[in-house]
């Protein structure tokens, strides 16, 4: 439902939209904070073994993002129910890897991190994802009905609550766009998430037109997940809406149990996958 | 209590006052009113000379003055009217009508004058209380030239908003909601048209308006920042009277007249935008307008009872790109009587109903949404004029309200949206008052009063129960506030109680006359409000919705406390009035991190209660005479919050911190003056500072999920950069036209005269094609030139 509640919000501020313009903020600088990017895939299909986990360092606002990769940490994951240990090796670019990983549906999954003698921990369960029954594109669909769109269609399971994330991202383009939903107002109907693009001269983006491709990639998330990711889109995306609410300090699920002040950001994510990818005709 | 038991108490209040007549004086009473158009002046003075006995006129124009047998100069006077006099033999009760007029019949006036009703009253206990007459509002200028009382208001001391744009206004660091706005008595929900571009109110069906800030009388209740009490005209009783303009933004149309054989008169007032205003603007095929039209008749029975009928309805409606429509407005009406049971006694019995809805279409998604808030009121009001030295008011009023929050339903049989209902909630809110105007000695006179309110939440309606009665909690692995664990329900039939609440709420006033010219007063008053507005955002919008006081939200009290000093210079040219204030605020609502307010039934689980203090320092520095009027008004104050984590565990929002509130501007100063150059050309000017308001910027950055995120500083632990413009206006009335009683002007403006880009906000994001972090400033309003036509015949 956000995502309707937050293209209402934004229309309505349609009024203040066209006069915007970019300036110079001097804004605080908060004592540096370690980033966990934990986001364990499992694609259909595959075995899911090769996961890779993130770790990083948050930077002051408006300076580059660069030389923040943290290295020299020791990164574990266990699965909570059969016991099984998953070491990932420090690749020495802030990323740590493991080939040996077993993804098993249900079964809940701790992280351990271990950087400049703090211990960061967090648990999660592993989410499934049914299956993308159909895509098309259209122009009638979405916001503006003379654009084109392309419609990712699936079956909500009736019997449980369901927690979903999209990535968007067309082909050439720098950056991904996500949509979280869940099935709290569609429980148990045929969903379809549309993933549209309006002309707009002032970050040089361009409405589809036929022969673009979009890459889509579709998750099973937890509800506390959800609430996580919502609440970072929400903030992520409110550029220049009046109506966005008050933004707010974004708590993931790593903990530090020792000095709780200093959790980590970031999240320690498990889903099921489905990966696809659409040419406009 | 039930209306039963109300009954007889107000019965023992008029036993009471009926057993107070026996004495060797004399009342005279009766109606002042405008000999122009029959309008009904209020605050006229009526006194007898070289006595210190004296009256002013109410609401209604009516006023009751006692004294003992003998033979006086009755004298009665208004600013800007001619005084009158008049020698009277007071031997018996006796009733005089006066009908005042206009110093200068002439349109055209050389000598301005503000009204003496905007002026302060030196004797009068009541302080912290704003009066403006229509007049001065059409001079102040304004953008597009749209005449707006509610941004007039906000060159008041202690009076501010969250910026251009935005709904609504703040009273002494409270919040949008705290305000009880009232439009001829009906309660107005919404202030604003275009999402607060431009306010409900039409001033052309307009009297006067009046702003409690602080020291609200007991007669009013239910919010606990300020009232706003906006009269309507009565209508022309003496000729038809034609008046309209022609704006930028909208076209206005009035038409009044006497009925029944001038025993009666109405007026019907019409304003529409025109549609399709801002199509340019979005560059779509959008469309935004508003429309409103404003009632009002009065009858005359016979000289004890009169009977008025005044009617509101507005609307906004918008488009956008053909698949997404919204629609919000208010509706209300009020019927009333005036009786005049004695010269002594006047009473006024109101039925009011009000209504406040908004809907959405959304044809993208196949669904449309339907939320309103309804109430009907009964009040009756008492005012006992005693002797000459004491004034009773009392009465009752109850309150039935049926919030219905929403309602999402599929418009097609492919939509993928289930039906949703939020559960329909209805409540009883009454209050009892008396309030007593007391001349102590010359030199001291008081207001002291009483209101008790009484609120129940009313079944039919299923409450969810939650573990150890916890609607929110604190998740203290992840250290952040969640929904409490629904562990079953509870159903409450109709019209069973959930829950009750009540409240003694003391009102206190002192004024001391220093000498003639100088004033010292001091002030204490206790409010209580029971319906709060839901809004996570930085500005109000149309979509929150309003919510009783129930099983999980308890109502908001609080406490205010003012001193002042009062001054008239110069033969009362200049009046200097400085006041401070201290006020607090329990049970103020305040919203969890990521807390979802659209569409959810169990809003407690998004909601912590904390408390509000502010205080501050208002001084207002007025010319009221002479060819130059204005005000100076400049106000340095402190509006916080803070909410524990309290039961739910945790230190809570903020970490349990003080915070600025969202509308807290340590400095704000105004300078609002006219000038009239000769009979054809008055001059208007503004010029306005602020601190700007309290945000919350980003204090980091890192990557996730292959975006740049920003990290947040603590709540509005950061300040807008400071809000200041300058506008000016021309009136000009040409003379001589051919048309006879054809009357005409022109307004010119220009707002924000050099184009400040004001920061309405500014928010912080990652360019979708540099990927680089940006700060982007939205900027309302730059320099905006508008012209008006305005005509009267």
């Amino acid at each position: 439902m956000r995502i309707y509640k937050r293209n209402i919000l934004s229309i309505l501020s349609f009024l203040a939209i066209s006069c915007t313009d970019i300036v110079d903020v001097e804004v605080q600088s908060a004592p540096l904070r370690l980033v966990i990017e934990a986001s364990l895939n499992w694609e259909k299909g595959t075995l899911g073994n090769e996961q890779v986990i993130s770790l990083s360092q948050t930077v002051p606002y408006f300076d580059e993002l660069i030389n923040n990769e943290v290295v020299g940490a020791s990164v574990k994951v266990t699965n909570m129910t059969t016991g099984t240990e998953f070491e990932f090796s420090d690749q020495n670019d802030g990323t740590y890897k493991t080939s040996s990983f077993i993804p098993v549906l249900g079964n809940s999954y701790s992280l351990e991190v271990q950087h400049e003698g703090e211990t960061y921990m967090a648990e999660e369960t592993f989410s499934s994802v049914v299956d993308i029954t159909e895509i098309n594109q259209s122009t009638e669909q979405g916001f503006n009905d003379e654009v084109l769109e392309v419609n990712v269609l699936f079956d909500d399971p009736i019997d449980e609550d369901n927690y979903y994330l999209f990535r968007f991202k067309e082909q050439g383009d720098l950056l991904p766009e996500f949509v979280e939903i869940s099935d709290e107002f569609t429980n148990g109907n045929q969903m379809t998430i549309f993933y549209e693009k309006e002309d707009d001269d002032s970050i040089n983006q361009e409405e589809f037109v036929p022969g673009d491709s979009v890459d889509i990639k579709f998750y099973g998330i937890s509800e506390q997940y959800y609430n996580y990711i919502q609440l970072l889109l929400n903030q992520y995306e409110s550029v220049g809406n009046p109506f966005s609410t008050v933004p707010v300090v974004l708590k993931g699920n790593c903990t530090n149990p020792e000095n709780p002040d200093n959790y980590a950001f970031g999240y320690f994510r498990l889903s099921e996958m489905v990966t696809a990818s659409y040419s406009f005709q | 209590m039930n209306i039963q038991q109300y009954r007889q108490l107000t019965l023992l209040f008029m036993l009471f006052t009926t057993f107070l007549f026996a004495q060797d004086s004399f009342t005279i009473s009766g109606t002042i009113k405008d000999i122009n158009n029959g309008e009904t002046i209020f605050g006229a003075s009526v006194f007898l000379k070289d006595t210190n006995i004296g009256a002013m006129s109410n609401e209604y124009g009516f006023f009751s003055i006692t004294a003992p047998k003998g033979t006086y100069i009755l004298t009665v006077s208004y600013l800007g009217y001619a005084e009158q006099q008049q020698e009277i033999t007071l031997d018996k009760n006796q009733k005089l009508q006066f009908e005042l007029k206009e110093s200068s019949t002439e349109l055209e006036e050389v000598i301005v004058t503000a009204e003496e009703s905007e002026r302060i009253n030196i004797k009068s206990p009541q302080m912290s209380v704003s009066k403006l007459k229509i007049k001065t509002i059409k001079n102040i200028p304004v953008v597009l030239g749209e005449v707006d009382i509610i941004k007039s208001i906000q060159l008041l001391p202690g009076v501010t908003n969250t910026g251009e744009g935005s709904s609504g206004f703040n009273v002494r660091g409270g919040a949008v909601d705290q305000n009880l706005v009232l439009l001829d008595e009906a309660i107005i929900y919404n202030t604003s048209h275009l999402l607060g571009f431009f306010s409900v109110f039409n001033a052309d069906a307009i009297k006067d308006i009046k702003l409690y800030k602080g020291g609200i009388p007991s007669r009013f209740g239910g919010r606990v920042s300020s009232v706003l009490d906006v009269r309507q005209k009565d209508g022309n009783n003496k000729h038809m009277a034609i008046t309209g303009g022609i704006g930028v933004i909208s076209s206005r149309l009035a038409i009044e007249g006497p009925i029944v054989k001038k025993k009666g008169s109405f007026l019907l007032a019409g304003r529409g935008s025109y549609a399709h205003l801002f199509l340019k603007l979005s560059g779509e095929d959008n469309s935004a307008y508003f429309y409103d039209v404003n009632l009002k008749t009065n009858y005359t029975l016979d000289n004890k009872n009169k009977f008025y009928l005044s009617g509101y309805f507005g609307r906004d409606d918008f488009s956008f790109g053909g698949n997404f429509k919204s629609g919000y407005g208010n509706l209300s009406g009020n019927l009333r009587w005036n009786h005049i049971f004695s010269s002594r006694l006047f009473t006024n019995l109101s039925l009011i109903y009000s209504k406040y809805d908004y809907a959405l279409d959304f044809k993208t998604f196949e669904f449309d949404w339907l939320s309103y808030i309804n109430n009907y009121n009964v009040k009756y009001d008492f005012s006992y004029y005693l002797n000459d030295t004491m004034k009773l008011d009392f009465g009752a009023n109850i309150i039935y309200y049926d919030f219905y929050p929403g309602k999402i339903e599929p418009t097609s049989s492919t939509s993928a949206i289930n039906p949703l209902e939020l559960d329909e909630k209805t409540a009883f809110e009454s209050g009892l008052y008396i309030s007593v105007e007391h001349k102590i000695t010359k030199q001291l006179s008081a207001n002291y009063g009483l209101r008790y309110s009484r609120f129940s939440r009313l079944g039919q309606q299923t409450l969810v129960d939650y573990r150890d009665n916890l609607p929110v909690v604190y998740n203290e692995t992840i250290g952040i506030y969640e929904s409490g664990e629904e562990v079953g329900a509870t159903y409450y039939k109709s019209g069973a109680s959930i829950e009750t609440f009540d409240n003694f709420e003391p009102r206190l006033a002192l004024a001391y006359q220093v000498n003639d010219n100088s004033s010292l007063k001091t002030g204490y008053s206790r409010t209580s409000q029971y319906i709060h507005l839901l809004s996570n955002t930085t500005s109000v919008t149309p979509l929150d919705v309003w919510t009783p006081s129930g099983k999980y939200i308890k109502p908001q009290l609080s406490n205010q406390y003012a001193l002042g000093y009062f001054r008239n210079f110069k033969d009362k040219t200049y009046t200097l009035e400085i006041e401070s204030y201290y006020k607090t605020v329990a049970n103020r609502i305040d919203y969890i991190d990521g807390s979802d307010l659209i569409g959810n039934n169990t809003i407690e689980t998004e909601i912590l209660t904390g408390e509000a203090r502010a205080y501050g320092l208002e001084l207002l520095l007025r010319k009221a005479k002479g060819r130059f009027t204005g005000w100076l008004a400049y106000t340095i104050s402190k509006a916080e919050q803070r909410t524990p984590g309290g039961a739910s565990g945790g230190l809570g929002i903020n970490n349990g911190e003080w915070y600025n509130s969202a509308h807290n501007r340590t400095h704000d100063l105004s300078l609002t003056g006219s000038y009239k150059f000769n009979d054809k050309w008055t001059f208007g000017a503004n010029f306005i500072y602020q601190t700007g308001r309290p945000v919350t910027y980003p204090d980091g950055q890192y990557e996730y999920e292959g975006l740049t995120i920003a990290n947040y500083s603590p709540r509005n632990s950061d300040r807008l950069t400071a809000y200041h413009r300058i506008d000016i206006s021309a009136t000009w009335k040409p003379k001589g036209t051919s048309v006879k009683k054809w009357n005409s002007e022109w307004v010119f403006g220009i707002y924000n005269l050099y184009n400040r880009r004001n920061a309405a906000s500014i928010s912080f994001g990652q360019n979708r094609e540099t990927g680089i972090n940006e700060a982007t400033r939205t900027a309302i309003f730059g320099i905006v030139p508008s012209v008006t036509y305005n005509f009267k015949f």
